[in-house]
């Protein structure tokens, strides 16, 4: 975003806190804890979850709405209220709250009235889910909790804020892969691959109605091959909720999820799950904007078009593009003969540690460090 | 704030171990567990009357349409684990049963059930709703 800090501070540095004597013990922890929490940070990542999330809502609230625009909504059959006070709408009020809801979910994403929208968002879609226990699915209450951490971080008044609703997000997005994984670790049917066998073994009819290569299909219906493929589900699932904390681990374990969340998108039924556990992954992101630089020569036209790849997708505001058209000393002497200003300057960038990368390595660089192009670009950096 | 969201949401992912419905747990795809049910209406002269026939203008499958419960005859996945089904089809049995006034004759809906948890043997439980009076 242009004309926004680069000097803001990482939560994850380690800074201490203003001057202060400083406790011991428990009360020093919890001074750290809090420090921690208010640390200001750039909440960018926050922006772009609420834009990520809006489609997320409508998708989630789409099965709802079909209904009612044929004519039925919950009571019509077997609900299960959790609470006989829980306050139940009149039909028109409770449909019109549904389409609210749409529509203040496209307005997250389109930045619109952010705060309002937001609010209405997490209040409907909270509501809808509480509505009765047939309601509550794990992909709707973390699409709920997300919801509502948005909305208590408030609005994109400014994009520096206290560090609090990152570390929240964070936690939340680590205890899905965690409770999930640890549930299954401690079932030995789990663990030991009966469960993904006999599922195999149930949906058989289908797999051999699938495009499944038949040396794949008599490999899943093979009971050994879940008795180690169960254990690698496992943890895969708990080193994603614990590798997404360390900054070594990290890009592993967010292009581990994104395969995770492919395999279970294509074989099984999650609703919104995939797209909403994959958006959430930016609250990952260093919450640090504009601290890369990237060097293009404005006139290379290859330049131009990688630097408006730049704008268009990094929603993180990670890059700061400046355009230094090169002077024959930088671009160095020519070789086999040619006039050295004919040499085509290299696009380079310097990553936050001041290391300095040129060209294809650069690309990469770049290319790993954008949302939508992180995931084909990881392994082609780990390559290199 | 923070200290309750995290408190909350990890008191919620240990009651997911003995909870029916397991909110906010996250233990996703828990079992392959699977059941099928014979849900009867049981009348005052001890008729028992499969609910797959239609009943005073009722029709099981469009009053209970959710959470894999529309034909409980057909063996099924149970979608979220054994107790998750059993506790959403006994509560469907109350909700028929309270909300079926054209129904006259019918004093009780009852399920039995057979369930298969993961590869075990079958095992038979009987559900059964509120008496209607």
């Amino acid at each position: 975003m242009p004309g926004a800090p680069v000097t803001d501070v990482d939560p994850e540095a380690g800074r201490a806190g203003p001057d202060r004597p400083r406790r011991s013990g428990l009360p020093g922890m919890l001074d750290r804890f809090d420090e921690l929490l208010g640390r200001p940070v750039n909440l960018r990542a926050l922006v772009v979850l609420r834009m990520l999330i809006g489609p997320v809502v409508v998708l989630h609230l789409w099965p709802f709405l079909s209904d009612a625009l044929d004519g039925r909504i919950y009571r019509d059959g077997f609900y299960e209220p959790y609470a006989s006070w829980y306050p139940e709408l009149p039909r028109a009020v409770y449909i019109g709250l549904l389409w609210l809801a749409a529509a203040a979910a496209v307005a997250m994403t389109l930045g619109l009235f952010v705060r309002v929208a937001t609010a209405v968002t997490f209040a409907v879609v909270a509501y809808n889910l509480l509505l009765s226990t047939t309601h509550v699915h794990s992909n709707r209450a973390y699409l709920v909790i997300v919801l509502g951490i948005l909305t208590m971080a408030g609005g994109p008044r400014t994009e520096v804020g206290p560090a609090w609703p990152l570390w929240l997000l964070r936690f939340e997005a680590s205890i899905v892969y965690a409770a999930s994984g640890f549930s299954k670790l401690v079932d030995p049917d789990w663990f030991g691959g009966t469960v993904t066998w006999l599922r195999t073994v149930h949906v058989r009819d289908e797999l051999a109605r699938s495009p499944v290569p038949g040396s794949v299909q008599r490999l899943l219906l093979e009971r050994g091959f879940h008795t180690g493929a169960a254990k690698v589900i496992v943890l895969t699932e708990l080193f994603i909720a614990v590798a997404l904390w360390w900054r070594g681990t990290r890009y592993l374990a967010a292009w581990l999820a994104v395969c995770f969340h492919i395999a279970i998108q294509a074989t099984a039924s999650v609703e919104v799950f995939s797209y909403l556990a994959i958006a959430a992954l930016v609250v990952w992101a260093v919450p640090s904007t504009r601290d890369r630089i990237v060097v293009i020569d404005p006139a290379d036209p290859g330049h131009r078009r990688f630097a408006a790849l730049i704008r268009w997708g990094d929603l993180l505001d990670r890059f700061r593009v400046v355009q230094v058209r090169p002077s024959p000393a930088d671009v160095g002497p020519g070789r086999d003969g040619q006039d050295p200003a004919d040499e085509r300057p290299r696009l380079y960038v310097i990553d936050r540690d001041g290391t300095r990368l040129e060209g294809s390595a650069a690309a990469v660089l770049v290319l790993s460090r954008l949302p939508l192009t992180a995931w084909f670009a990881l392994p082609l950096r780990r390559w290199r | 704030m923070v200290a309750v969201v995290v408190v909350g949401q990890l008191v919620l992912v240990a009651r997911g171990y003995w909870s029916d419905h397991k909110e906010f747990a996250f233990q996703m795809f828990p079992e392959a567990s699977t059941w099928r049910a014979d849900v009867v209406r049981v009348t005052a002269g001890g008729e028992r009357i499969p609910v797959s026939k239609p009943w005073a203008g009722y029709r099981w499958s469009d009053m209970v349409a959710t959470r894999g419960l529309r034909y409980p005859d057909v063996r099924h996945h149970a979608d979220a684990g054994v107790d998750n089904q059993l506790a959403f089809l006994d509560a469907a049995l109350d909700w028929v049963a309270t909300h079926t006034p054209r129904d006259r004759e019918t004093v009780y809906l009852e399920a039995t059930v057979t369930y298969w948890y993961n590869d075990d043997d079958p095992r038979v439980v009987v559900l059964r709703s509120q008496d209607r009076s």
